[in-house]
């Protein structure tokens, strides 16, 4: 398998006027191409300063982050949908942004939204939509450039409690059937291990790698690995591990 | 999403018909309290409670109108002065949108320019009176530029403190898909500040009406705010009280003007 993103002894220090705050120290680690990789860590640690590097929204100020030309789709907390589109539009907003045109994107577009549920949500703006069908759409504009990698920061929190654990099936379903490699950040732990292939573990600020865990399931499916008798025995490896 | 299909159940159907009361008892009291003030101040004017000559009378409005539409002027002052309104409120609504862009590009042009902006701000217009007699003669030019002036700071406040409170995660999220500056401006920035715009079309149409009155009362020969000027010095009060009426009723116009463009404007999802 080879590198489709790698972070080679990566700082990055925020800059204000009161002073510096260095959010993420030395961080080394890559991710494989096809991979879901799940990067949990205590809240405010810079997970989110992870990603904006990843996607190349900041620059790192130490080290280098490489990703071999890969596109990035980004996926982030609240579904950021524009109230004034429709969905469909709201699906075509990364192919705009990026000026493909032509009806080829459009129709792959329509297909994804057809395949997972939204079909028949096409015309209907966000707000007629409940906020798990939200984040669906929001999943699909995300992947509706095509992009190498998804980026999902905290996708899952901003819903109550069931729609979460639905939406985290259809997310992990979407993901696994379209192939895409995924990174995912969240301080949910159960979340990170019902998903993920690998789980890496940060620090307190400034963020370091405290470590990396294979997790081994061939289960795909979160909801199930919930139920397999792995899943504790890692919940607890991790816990113990985010509270030293 | 309608249920058109489905019948209404009963206590539905009863709640409907409640809402549908109270909004006729609205509009009834509405009207009424419209009948029984204008009831009450012709009733005090003809027993002679009060003198008429100082506080005028609806059928003497009436008769003032009339005089006026009959000896062909009418039109003549309400077009003056709705023609520097409008123009003055449309210059300054486009003028204070660009100018409030152009501050939302550029940082540092929004730093250098913020004092100026606040002083000018915080100016009372009427005092620049003299200089624009000066600078723009006493024609309607003159009157049109204070209208500007009244609505144009206002319209680049609003409209900057609208770009500026534009959603930072969808910002992050555009830029995320590779978004440029233009790209985030038109795709984002500008639909997302509709409502604000809107709104800020409402504050103006007062601003407006006060730029052109305020520019009739220093220098005019013509227009509604002449009429009242006029009246008020050779003491008609009918004439002013006239002139009055007919400015409610415009600027009333306009701002139902307004409403109208915003339901066309700004539906779906948007509450």
């Amino acid at each position: 398998m080879k590198h489709i993103l790698s972070f080679d002894d990566v700082t990055y220090i925020y800059h204000t006027r009161r002073g510096e705050t260095v959010a993420a120290e030395h961080l080394s680690f890559s991710l494989d191409e096809g991979e879901f990789a799940a990067v949990i860590g205590p809240s405010g640690c810079g997970k989110t300063t992870l990603l904006s590097l990843a996607a190349g929204l900041l620059t790192p100020s130490e080290g280098k982050v490489e990703s071999g030309g890969a596109s990035f789709g980004y996926m982030l907390q609240k579904d950021e949908l524009f109230p004034w589109r429709t969905v469909e539009k709201n699906l075509y907003l990364p192919l705009e942004i990026k000026k493909m045109k032509g009806d080829a994107p459009r129709k792959r577009v329509r297909a994804l939204a057809e395949k997972y549920g939204l079909g028949g949500f096409l015309q209907s703006y966000p707000a007629q939509l409940s906020g798990g069908m939200r984040q669906r759409a929001a999943l699909i504009r995300t992947l509706a450039a095509d992009p190498d990698v998804l980026l999902l920061d905290e996708p899952f929190s901003a819903l109550d409690y069931q729609t979460r654990l639905n939406v985290t099936e259809d997310v992990s379903h979407i993901i696994r059937s379209e192939g895409k490699t995924a990174l995912l950040i969240t301080h949910d732990i159960s979340e990170a291990i019902s998903l993920a292939d690998r789980v890496l573990v940060l620090t307190r600020r400034p963020a370091r790698i405290r470590s990396t865990h294979s997790l081994g399931f061939s289960e795909k499916n979160p909801l199930k690995r919930r139920e397999m008798s792995g899943f504790s025995a890692w919940f607890e490896l991790l816990w113990k591990e985010l509270n030293a | 999403m309608k249920h058109q299909s489905i019948p209404y159940s009963r206590e539905h159907e009863r709640y409907l018909r409640k809402c549908r009361k109270r909004a006729v008892l609205v509009w009834t009291c509405r009207i009424g309290l419209l009948v029984l003030l204008l009831g009450a101040w012709e009733l005090v004017a003809a027993l002679g409670w009060v003198d008429p000559f100082i506080t005028s009378s609806p059928s003497r409005i009436a008769a003032t109108i009339a005089g006026l539409y009959a000896d062909g002027t009418l039109f003549y002052h309400v077009g003056v002065t709705l023609w520097e309104t409008l123009a003055g409120f449309f210059l300054a609504v486009f003028l204070g949108t660009f100018t409030a862009l152009a501050l939302w590009w550029s940082d540092s042009l929004r730093k250098v320019l913020e004092p100026y902006i606040v002083v000018l701000n915080a100016l009372p217009k009427i005092a620049l009176g003299p200089l624009i007699i000066i600078w723009c003669g006493t024609g309607s030019e003159a009157i049109v530029f204070m209208t500007v002036l009244v609505g144009l700071i206002v319209a680049i406040l609003h409209m900057l403190s609208a770009f500026i409170a534009t959603d930072e995660n969808k910002v992050l999220l555009l830029r995320s898909m590779g978004a440029n500056k233009v790209q985030i401006l038109t795709k984002l920035v500008i639909p997302s500040a509709l409502p604000a715009f809107i709104s800020m079309l409402k504050v103006n149409v007062g601003m407006a009406w006060i730029g052109s009155i305020m520019g009739e009362y220093i220098v005019s020969k013509a227009g509604l705010g002449y009429l009242i000027v006029y009246g008020g010095q050779v003491f008609k009060l009918d004439l002013v009280m006239s002139a009055t009426c007919i400015l409610c009723l415009l600027a009333a116009l306009m701002y139902f003007l307004v409403v109208l463009l915003e339901k066309l404007l700004v539906r779906n999802g948007r509450t």
